[in-house]
């Protein structure tokens, strides 16, 4: 009996026979099963019975001796080790997280010398290459417009504080003689990546704040050009615009939120039948921003607020008309027309408002300023805009202004004619003596634990590429040297 | 005529039949005629083994007038006797008791040869036009004495070194010459061994490749050392001998003496210096300044996305705390960032050098001065990888 099995075995690749075996009923697979190891052994044990069936398969798995043994993992280690994750995040707290803006720590050290900001100090000369910190009322303000980004590192130091930069000087003075002679001064901020433009902007809503000014930030552009918030159109229009209510409603709050103390003080000028509230003639425009409660009628009241602002009547205020991320909408957005055709980004209407204010088809009557600043991160190419910034820079120098290029087809007339007005600044790195300043505020908060001369400044700005502020923080602050 | 005459010489050895048609019309020329009898005939025979002399003969051999007719003929009788005697020789017994028979005939044969002036006035084929004046430098072989050639009978040859039956003679040759001269030398003045000009001896390998011989490692190494004894007598002092004998020990290629080419400063201060990792080069041009950076025409951030690789970059700098002194302007190309990135750090560092040679240690201690000659190992036949190797599966 036994001759024939092991002449089986010896022949026959043994998975064969295991699977073979499976099909068979119980009894017979075990003699089967059992067959390669020996025959003697379950010839001897007779068939099986009671609770042999169920450890044979069990055997069966382990198979033929010469397959070898596999490493096998139960599947109830699996479950355990999924119960021993824990909680995982609830939906929106990661990102949540990911947005969370800390604006003190308060194990850093406190720095005593540092003075606080006020009005007149971002216009003197004197204070440049000094580092001065923000009031807890401009904090609170610059906060309610989103000028304070998660990437900032606000976090690592006891209050908000901001290196006063001759950058700062200049344009805070433009915006200063623009309030002045009631003109809108529309400037586009450029610069590499990290070189502190959305920083430059955060001290012109300051020098805004501090003097009263309405301010209205848009603080991602790409917001309203990704297709991430709502849309419609906007009835009546022609050629047909489109209006992103949700974004309108955020928009009004953080208005209203920021400039409570001027939107008081201000009276409508005009009946606004429009709007499903009734806002008699003189009542606050505060009221009037308040009357946005939800997303439907969004778009109106901000209209109408927009009028209202730039009403030439008395007892209005320059404002400030800032956006990030300048690049984001210079360019087709990802929104889809009716027709299924890419809606361009100046078809969007709070896009177009900003824009015809850049390009001077709106001016404000009590002037103000139409900011934008541009961003290296996480966008395509704007040809036209890149052009349009070095045609302005060459204007400015009185050098030749550079052209389209003959055989590229990805310019744009609309943007050009969006950035035919706007002069620019260039953003570039910090010298070393703004560099010294920083890094001994630093010092001094605690966080860099170097002795700071010029060798460390000459070192570190080296590093950042020639005083990148953004990168000087990076390989300062960011990069862990115990 | 001459030059057919010429012609029918050159085809001399061709056939038997050929020379004696033309020995005939010399020897009819001279008015031999009457000595063209039957002996010659009956010789003719042997004559048809004697065409390689026959030729020597022509082509040394060249009368030009009468004058020298009879030295000549003097000459030509005694090269042709030992010629004819070398070319026999054990014949040369028979050739005495065969006496004057034969003697006649050798007579006979070195006279035929004797070619008129016409016939042997060329030399042999030519295009160009050959002048007299061409033949008087040419001389005649000076007389060949074979009997002082022949050995001894009983002499039996011997090598000249008696290492000859040595395992390795020519190794024990030079070995031996060597001590001898450092007995001879022993007592000239010695240079300490730090002072001694460096040399790059033969390795054991080297030296059994070029002698062709299994030198044994501990007899070198003890030749090395006497070598080396020798090598440091006073270069003043050393002498041509010692010199010639150390020669041959020496590598073919000598390491120590390579001078580093230094890097120039030019007229605007800038030095360059060029530097290499894993598959980057680099080069950058230092320039005393502030402590401006340009890499492929951006900045130091611009060029590398991880701080670390902007530190390794300047390290040269950085670690010599020269960051506020240069400028640096650089080309970089081929690998990735950390190549790129490291090879700046040499190429700053040469050209850093050239500026302040002194820095020479500082930056070595640094780590910036020899080159990571790490590049990526080959993939292996059977791997997945270098080293890698695919999945274990039994069967």
């Amino acid at each position: 009996m036994s001759a024939p099995n092991c002449l089986r075995c010896l022949t026959r690749p043994s998975t064969a026979v295991l699977r073979h075996s499976i099909a068979v009923p119980n009894a017979v697979a075990s003699w089967t099963a059992s067959a390669p190891f020996s025959t003697t052994a379950t010839a001897a044990a007779g068939p099986t019975k009671g609770a042999r069936p169920t450890s044979q398969p069990k055997r069966m798995e382990t198979g033929h001796i010469r397959s070898g043994r596999r490493v096998t993992i139960s599947k109830s280690k699996h479950r355990k080790q999924a119960g021993a994750r824990g909680k995982t995040p609830l939906p929106g707290e990661r990102k949540a997280y990911r947005k969370k803006i800390q604006l003190s720590n308060s194990n850093a050290l406190h720095v005593h010398w540092l003075s606080d900001l006020d009005a007149k100090h971002m216009l003197d000369a004197a204070n440049v290459t000094k580092v001065m910190g923000l009031p807890d009322a401009l904090v609170d303000q610059l906060r309610a417009v989103e000028a304070f980004k998660p990437k900032q590192t606000w976090g690592f130091f006891r209050k908000p504080s901001t290196l006063i930069r001759p950058e700062t000087v200049d344009l805070v003075t433009r915006m200063q003689q623009a309030a002045t002679d009631k003109q809108t001064l529309k400037l586009v901020l450029d610069g590499d990546k990290l070189t502190g433009k959305s920083i430059l902007m955060l001290q012109a809503m300051s020098h805004a704040f501090f003097n009263e000014w309405i301010v209205i930030h848009i603080p991602e552009a790409q917001e309203l050009t990704t297709a991430v918030t709502e849309y419609a159109p906007i009835p009546g229009t022609d050629p047909v615009q489109y209006m992103q209510q949700n974004y309108a409603l955020k928009l009004i709050q953080n208005i209203r939120k920021a400039n409570e103390k001027v939107l008081v003080r201000m009276a409508t000028a005009y009946s606004h039948p429009e709007i499903p509230q009734q806002m008699p003639i003189g009542s606050s425009l505060m009221q009037l921003a308040n009357s946005a409660k939800e997303p439907e009628n969004a778009w109106t009241i901000f209209m109408a607020l927009w009028k209202e602002l730039t009403a030439n009547t008395r007892g209005r205020v320059p404002i400030l008309f800032a956006l990030d991320g300048l690049s984001h909408i210079m360019k087709v957005s990802d929104y889809r027309s009716p027709a299924f055709e890419l809606i361009h980004s100046h078809d969007l209407a709070l896009v177009r408002l900003f824009t015809d204010c850049l390009g001077g088809n709106i001016s404000l009557p009590y002037g103000g300023a139409i900011l934008a600043a541009t961003t290296r991160n996480n966008v395509q190419r704007s040809l036209s805009m890149e052009l349009a910034i070095a045609q302005r820079e060459a204007e400015q120098l009185g050098a030749e202004k550079p052209l389209r290029q003959a055989y590229i087809r990805g310019y744009d007339h609309r943007v050009e004619a969006a950035m035919r007005a706007a002069q620019v600044i260039k953003v570039k790195g910090i010298n070393k003596l703004e560099a010294r300043s920083l890094m001994e505020y630093w010092a001094a908060s605690g966080v860099l634990r170097t002795t700071v001369d010029e060798l460390s400044v000459s070192e570190k700005w080296m590093l950042s590429g020639n005083g990148v502020l953004g990168e000087m923080e990076r390989a300062s602050l960011l990069t862990m040297r115990i | 005529m001459n030059a057919r005459a010429s012609a029918q010489l050159l085809r001399l050895s061709c056939g038997s039949r050929h020379r004696e048609k033309l020995l005939r019309n010399c020897s009819a020329e001279r008015g031999l005629q009457s000595r063209t009898t039957p002996e010659f005939k009956a010789n003719s025979t042997t004559r048809d083994h004697l065409h390689v002399p026959q030729l020597l003969l022509l082509s040394a051999q060249r009368p030009r007038d009468n004058d020298e007719e009879g030295q000549r003929r003097t000459m030509m009788a005694s090269f042709g006797q030992h010629i004819t005697g070398a070319l026999r020789g054990s014949c040369l017994k028979t050739t005495k008791q065969g006496g004057n028979g034969l003697r006649g005939l050798e007579q006979q044969f070195t006279n035929t040869l004797r070619l008129g002036p016409t016939v042997t006035s060329r030399r042999c084929m030519t295009t160009q036009l050959v002048t007299e004046a061409d033949f008087k430098t040419i001389q005649a072989a000076p007389h060949l004495d074979l009997n002082a050639l022949r050995l001894p009978s009983h002499a039996r040859p011997v090598p000249v070194s008696p290492s000859y039956f040595s395992r390795t003679p020519r190794f024990n040759d030079s070995y031996l010459a060597i001590q001898k001269l450092l007995r001879s030398y022993d007592k000239l003045p010695m240079i300490p061994s730090t002072a001694v000009e460096r040399v790059t001896w033969c390795d054991l390998e080297t030296i059994r490749r070029r002698l062709g011989e299994p030198v044994r490692a501990s007899d070198y190494s003890r030749c090395l050392a006497l070598i080396k004894k020798l090598h440091s007598i006073h270069p003043q002092m050393k002498p041509g001998p010692v010199k010639e004998a150390l020669e041959g020990f020496k590598r073919s290629v000598q390491g120590f003496q390579n001078v580093a080419k230094p890097i120039p400063i030019d007229r605007f201060g800038r030095a360059v210096g060029v530097g290499k990792r894993k598959s980057s080069v680099a080069r950058a041009w230092v320039v005393e300044g502030t402590g401006e950076v340009q890499i492929n025409g951006k900045s130091l951030a611009g060029a590398f996305g991880r701080v670390h690789d902007r530190e390794s970059a300047i390290w040269a700098l950085r670690a010599t705390d020269r960051v506020d002194k240069y400028n640096v302007w650089a080309l970089v190309e081929g690998g990735g960032t950390t190549g790129q990135a490291e090879a700046l750090t040499l190429a700053i560092s040469k050209a850093l050098m050239a500026h302040e040679p002194a820095l020479k240690p500082a930056l070595r201690r640094a780590g910036c001065v020899t080159r990571d000659p790490r590049k990526v190992e080959r993939k292996k036949a059977g791997h997945l990888k270098a080293r890698k190797s695919p999945t274990w599966v039994k069967r």
